[in-house]
């Protein structure tokens, strides 16, 4: 009797849809995360300067919130391969977009002594609000691991495009990422610890920005005012 | 790092009301403290559903941060469904959803209302300030329109509108859909369709081609308003109302199989939306697909726990559904089926104990489930409980008549059951909804497979005749009229053919036949839809039988 019924489970096993058993894991793991971001911010506000300027405490949240953006780009591509991500294009007055979304950097920012800069016209662009802060969180994210002192976000109209970026006065992208166009989801290397996962990600979210024959796009490249690495996002 | 002790904001946050609402005093605490420090005073704040909808009835609130998960009991999309349906609290007031998802999946495809704006958690002081800060400016700007809006002034909101799109364009988005949704209503639909079209033709937006959509449908442009909702729900798989609508232009075009598909999808898709179960129910039964029906009206029962939307209606129809489902089935699976019908019913007198006939309309069903399950005693003694109030035809309530009626039958008492049907329908002369169910019931007073058997063969045999097998087509009416003998349609039907063949044949022993058939339409009321037919099939045949 026994026997038969671990035969029964093994054999279910197989039937088991794995890429949505790790989706609802993921799902919670982003919600874990996201309550202990939240107690992070309480932990803040309470200690005041006490933690504040503490790096182990800009660490654990600078980490923390690494795993969460990473977690719903994860969300985010699985949702894509089971064609049930769209991009729900509204019009939004770019400026307040933007500030709203530095907002949520603001505590981090203080904390790790990081200077910053939103320098956005005053237009509308056209673009999905969720999808482009997940973008937008990530590249943040990447800009204050790799600058020393100064982050810019800058948002204007070129060439019919809405252009985002996020420049740093960091050391700037190696030359073999700096490019325009789609990233490959090449396999991760594992000795520099970077994935292509935020980008694929970003340039997933670019180009589900389509108008008339137009598509949005990503591209990397280095100098800029702060003559670090610069990240943009061109939306049509 | 010190706190700014000035708010750099236009926010003059001290002239307004807060409410919060948080299963977790540390959060209702810190929200309070984030408030105080931008100015706030008037705050107020809640664990619990009840004493916040409460606190709404008597007191006037501008900002409502509410968290969406509140653990046991009602969540924040049933708080602001009840605050907005009750009217408890105004459009000019914000509502804000506070989430730990990312995504919007949980409160996705929540069909009637929506929050202001969503706030994802973790929260922090800055966010929340620059999100107030521009939600309480966007109100002040459009406040004039909001107030119109909250009076039904609705020509007066639509002036305010178009003077206003010039002048704001930060708000345009807000503006132009407020405005074709205002023309909507006033029934200005070529206005409404104009700004729809204005804004595609500039862009490809979601939004817009809903409304146009919806529009098409408004104005009986079905085939446009089908093809344009399913190209949105293909473009845009998670779009749920998109769904909705693009059920109800399939409806309207009497593809109703197809309809009940689309909206399998979208619960699929977004299983939290009660009334869009209820619409899957009532379609699934309409189309005789049981199994799918009964499971939408459990769902549905199930979501009304917390809503707004719960009502023994929900529970009578689950009630219904399972009974049909179980009639005559005694396997387990019908066993099953019967006992949760049961359960169902119980619980729906247990839970509107003071609603009027409860208890009658929950026995008449009970009674035809024990029938159903070949339990006559127990059936009896269902219907026994509820006697007094089911005595007099004159005035029970039609509904609750005709659903007695169908218990009738089951119970093998066709006579009483053709009286009371007979008198209800002289009552419900002018209701066309009410007199359908009396004419299906009087023609198909059978179990839900049997009732699918005998349209069958009716289908079958309106086939043969059409190719002209006559003897096939009496055959398989025949066969029809024994499990549904009174049907109309199907003895009508059979004497046309019978007519016929006697034109061939002149064996007059097919007009007899026929003669008999029509004798037993004799008490077919008046305003049965085949009443006509049956008045002139019966001159006709006089005329040959002479």
């Amino acid at each position: 009797m026994t026997s038969d019924n671990t035969d029964s489970a093994r054999k279910q096993v197989p039937n088991i849809d794995f890429s949505m058993v790790l989706a609802s894991a993921v799902h919670d793991m982003k919600n874990s995360l996201g309550m202990l971001l939240n107690s992070l911010d309480d932990l803040r506000r309470e200690q005041g300067e006490k933690i504040g300027e503490s790096s182990r405490f800009n660490t654990l949240q600078y980490e923390a919130e690494r795993m969460h953006n990473d977690l719903v780009q994860l969300l985010g591509i699985y949702r894509l391969g089971e064609n049930n991500l769209s991009a729900h294009i509204e019009e939004h007055f770019v400026p307040d977009f933007l500030s709203e979304h530095m907002a949520r950097h603001t505590p981090l920012l203080e904390g790790l002594g990081i200077e910053f800069e939103l320098e956005a016209h005053d237009i509308n662009g056209f673009f999905d609000q969720d999808l482009l802060t997940g973008v937008l969180n990530n590249t943040l994210n990447n800009a204050l691991r790799y600058t020393r002192k100064k982050i810019k976000l800058s948002a204007r109209e070129r060439e019919g495009y809405l252009v985002i970026a996020v420049e740093d006065d960091g050391e700037g992208y190696p030359d073999n990422m700096q490019h325009t166009g789609t990233p490959e989801f090449k396999a991760l290397d594992f000795k520099s610890g970077s994935t292509s996962l935020g980008l694929f990600f970003a340039s997933s979210v670019a180009s589900l920005h389509t108008a008339n024959e137009r598509k949005g796009s990503i591209r990397l490249h280095n100098g800029g005012s702060l003559g670090g690495g610069i990240f943009e996002i061109w939306l049509p | 790092m010190t706190e700014p002790a000035a708010v750099p904001t236009g926010t003059d946050f001290a002239k307004l009301s807060y409410l919060i609402i948080d299963d977790f005093e540390s959060f209702r605490l810190s929200m309070r403290e984030m408030l105080r420090s931008f100015g706030a005073e008037k705050i107020e704040s809640s664990a619990k559903a009840s004493p916040a909808i409460q606190f709404c009835a008597y007191n006037h609130v501008d900002v409502v941060l509410c968290d969406f998960n509140l653990g046991e009991g009602k969540n924040g999309q049933h708080i602001l469904e009840e605050l907005r349906h009750k009217k408890l609290l105004k459009r000019s007031s914000i509502f804000l959803m506070i989430t730990a998802e990312t995504s919007k999946d949980m409160v996705m495809g929540a069909r009637e209302y929506q929050p202001d704006a969503y706030l994802t958690k973790p929260i922090n002081r800055a966010m929340l300030l620059k999100r107030l800060d521009s939600l309480v400016s966007q109100r002040t700007a459009l406040l004039p329109i909001n107030r119109e809006i909250d009076l039904e002034n609705f020509p007066e909101a639509i002036s305010l509108c178009l003077k206003y799109l010039p002048s704001q364009p930060r708000y345009k988005t807000w503006l132009m859909k407020t405005l074709a949704d205002l023309y909507c209503q006033v029934g200005d639909f070529s206005h409404a369709l104009k700004i729809y079209e204005d804004v595609l033709n500039q862009r490809d937006l979601s939004w817009a081609s809903l409304g146009r959509g919806r529009v098409l449908l408004a104005t009986g442009h079905y085939d446009e308003a089908e093809n344009a909702l399913s190209v949105l729900t293909q473009k845009h798989p998670d779009y749920m109302e998109a769904y909705d609508l693009l059920a109800q232009a399939l409806e309207k075009k009497g593809k109703s199989g197809q309809a009940q598909k689309v909206l399998e999808k979208a619960s699929e898709l977004s299983p939290n939306a009660l009334l869009r179960q209820k619409q899957l129910a009532g379609l699934s039964g309409a189309n005789q697909d049981l199994v799918t029906a009964s499971n939408a009206w459990r769902k549905t029962v199930t979501l009304g726990t917390h809503s707004i939307h719960d009502s023994s209606e929900n529970y009578l129809a689950l009630g219904q559904s399972l009974s049909d489902l179980s009639e005559g089935d005694t396997s387990s699976d019908g066993y099953a089926n019967a006992d949760e019908a049961l359960t169902t019913l119980r619980r729906m007198e247990r839970r509107f104990p003071d609603e009027e006939n409860i208890k009658v309309r929950s026995r008449v069903v009970q009674s035809r489930v024990h029938a159903g399950q070949g339990n006559r005693q127990e059936a009896n003694k269902a219907l026994e409980s509820v006697s007094d109030q089911l005595s007099d035809n004159e005035t029970v309530d039609p509904e609750l008549g005709i659903d007695y009626a169908k218990t009738l039958f089951r119970l093998d008492r066709h006579k009483e059951a053709k009286t009371l049907l007979g008198v209800l329908s002289n009552r419900c002369a002018d209701d066309p909804l009410l007199l359908q169910k009396i004419e299906n019931l009087l023609d198909e007073p059978v179990g839900f497979q049997q009732k699918l058997q005998a349209r069958t063969l009716n289908r079958d045999g309106i086939k043969a005749f059409e190719a002209n097998d006559l003897d096939q087509a009496i055959k398989t009416f025949d066969d029809a009229l024994a499990i549904v003998p009174d049907h109309a349609a199907l003895n009508l039907n059979l004497c046309q053919v019978l007519m016929k063949k006697h034109k061939s044949t002149n064996d007059n022993t097919l007009l007899q036949k026929a003669q008999k058939h029509l004798e037993r339409l004799e008490s077919l009321p008046a305003q049965h839809r085949q009443h006509r037919r049956l008045v002139s099939l019966r001159k006709k045949l006089q005329g040959m039988m002479t």
